[in-house]
């Protein structure tokens, strides 16, 4: 006993390799874990709930997408690249309306989004996406 | 001389000074530990679209996925649609702020993310349902 408090006093230290092993492994744990994903995406409104559906008597541009992915504006059959235009003339004639996406059950969901982008670019307040009966 | 005292001090001297790089090590862990966001990932490959106005979701916290041939998969299972609501919820417990995010194949059918919509519109209150696109 006498031979240790002879000692320097740097021999206080604690011996910190164990604490050292188990922080490693807890550091490994959490690198081998943590994933980041990143995720970019297009907000879609969903329709609105069935309870207070209100016949609507605004006017509305619909752009409906049948199941084999033909698109109407306002029933006249359009090409995907001349949606925009047939939305942005819809929505000169009655700048109020809304806009409601119409899809097909058996559509494609790509053209919806792609659709709901152009709508977007349209900069169309007030949009819906809804599904048809059929 | 400083050499000789050195020598004397015995074996258990030699050891290097582990503390700047316990400190180091520390930062590092407290990081990785801030940062981990424990997601469960639907676990299918899926199709995403090219758009022009998207947005980085940050934090994620719940991944829905719908693969090509329209299965709902929720933590590497397919899950019923009736099933969905109730999954979001039980996710939602382990992770309260994390948004939200639907991951639909292009080629999934268009009723079933529209009901899915619903679902988690129901569910979430989302008035917007984020839709997973390609990544830049």
């Amino acid at each position: 006993m006498r031979g240790r408090a002879s000692r320097p006093s740097d021999e206080a230290a604690v011996d910190l390799t164990p604490m050292l092993d188990v922080v490693f492994i807890l550091l490994i744990f959490f690198i081998v874990t943590s994933t980041f994903i990143q995720e970019e995406a297009l907000g879609a409104e969903p329709p609105p709930p069935q309870t207070n559906a209100p016949s609507n008597p605004a006017p509305a541009i619909i752009v409906y997408i049948d199941e084999t992915d033909q698109i109407r504006v306002n029933r006249k059959l359009t090409d995907i690249s001349a949606v925009r235009g047939g939305m942005e003339r819809a929505r000169a004639e009655n700048p109020e309306s809304a806009l409601i996406i119409q899809a097909h059950p058996q559509a494609r969901t790509g053209t919806i989004i792609e659709v709901r982008d152009i709508a977007y670019d349209a900069q169309m307040e007030r949009v819906n996406i809804v599904r048809s009966a059929g | 001389m400083a050499r000789k005292v050195r020598e004397a001090a015995g074996s258990a001297e030699d050891d290097v000074n582990l503390t700047p790089m316990l400190d180091v090590v520390f930062i590092l862990l407290i990081f990785f530990i801030v940062t981990a966001q424990f997601i469960r990932e639907p676990g299918v490959e899926i199709d995403r679209m090219e758009v022009n106005n998207k947005e980085r979701q940050n934090p994620l916290g719940i991944l829905i996925a719908i693969d090509s041939s329209s299965e709902i998969y929720m933590n590497k299972q397919v899950v019923p649609m009736s099933e969905v609501g109730f999954r979001i919820r039980e996710l939602r417990e382990d992770n309260p702020k994390g948004r939200l995010v639907v991951q639909a194949d292009s080629e999934a059918q268009a009723g079933v993310l529209i009901d899915l919509m619903e679902v988690v519109n129901e569910v979430d209150g989302l008035g917007r349902v984020p839709l997973s696109v390609v990544n830049n």
